[in-house]
């Protein structure tokens, strides 16, 4: 019974320190994941958003992507239907393809308002689920 | 019959919108592909409709192959293909 309880202790004495190195090594990488979390979490609620130069730069580069649409053409103030030559179903087509790009929906009655790289950018800018 | 009235403009690109929504959900590349190809040339066919009955009759075709296409999505999602397909590899 004593020696029972005495190899408990004994164990579960030894158990610590092994147990120690081990969570120290961790210790280095779980506080940056654990704040990689938070942030995006955090983030999420509430809402980041993205630079607006950054935006433009990717939406100049999925327009110029698109196959109706001659690159050079396609300029930071260009307006779809005026400059490049898309008609309202090319532009609904665009406009799927920012959601594809940034990762969020853009509901009918937004979408029905960006004719131009300038209005993709400003909404997209000014919209937190933007990534 | 309510149906003979044309469809407003943006009642035709929401349906188009749909459309292609709905083509974005199919796992196969192929059958991704075909959707959003064939509702853009069906919308590109009809955009200049004489009038209002063909208009109406044409977008309540949409609305109709619509509703094939989200089934067909749910139905090809159980047998999505277990490989993607070379055209959707990035080139590294």
């Amino acid at each position: 019974m004593a020696m029972a309880a005495a190899r408990r202790a004994l164990l579960t004495h030894l158990r610590v320190p092994v147990a120690r190195p081990a969570a120290a090594a961790a210790a280095g990488t779980v506080p940056v994941a654990a704040r990689r979390l938070l942030s995006s979490t955090t983030e999420e609620t509430k809402g980041s958003f993205l630079d607006k130069g950054e935006v433009a730069d990717r939406v100049v580069s999925v327009v110029k992507n698109f196959q109706k649409v001659e690159p050079a053409k396609v300029t930071p103030t260009a307006h779809f239907q005026k400059d490049l030559g898309l008609d309202s179903l090319d532009t609904v087509e665009v406009v799927m393809a920012f959601e594809e790009e940034f990762g969020f929906e853009i509901p009918d009655n937004e979408a029905e308002k960006i004719d131009s790289i300038k209005s993709a950018v400003d909404f997209i800018a000014s919209h937190p689920q933007a990534k | 019959m309510a149906a003979l009235a044309a469809p407003t403009r943006a009642e035709a690109l929401s349906l188009f919108r749909s459309l292609l929504r709905t083509a974005k959900q199919f796992s196969d590349y192929n059958i991704r592909e075909y959707t959003r190809r064939r509702a853009a040339d069906a919308f590109r066919e009809n955009r200049a409709l004489p009038d209002a009955p063909a208009a109406a009759a044409a977008f309540a075709e949409g609305k109709k192959q619509l509703e094939v296409a989200k089934r067909q999505a749910v139905v090809y999602s159980l047998y999505a293909p277990k490989s993607k397909s070379v055209m959707e590899l990035k080139v590294q």
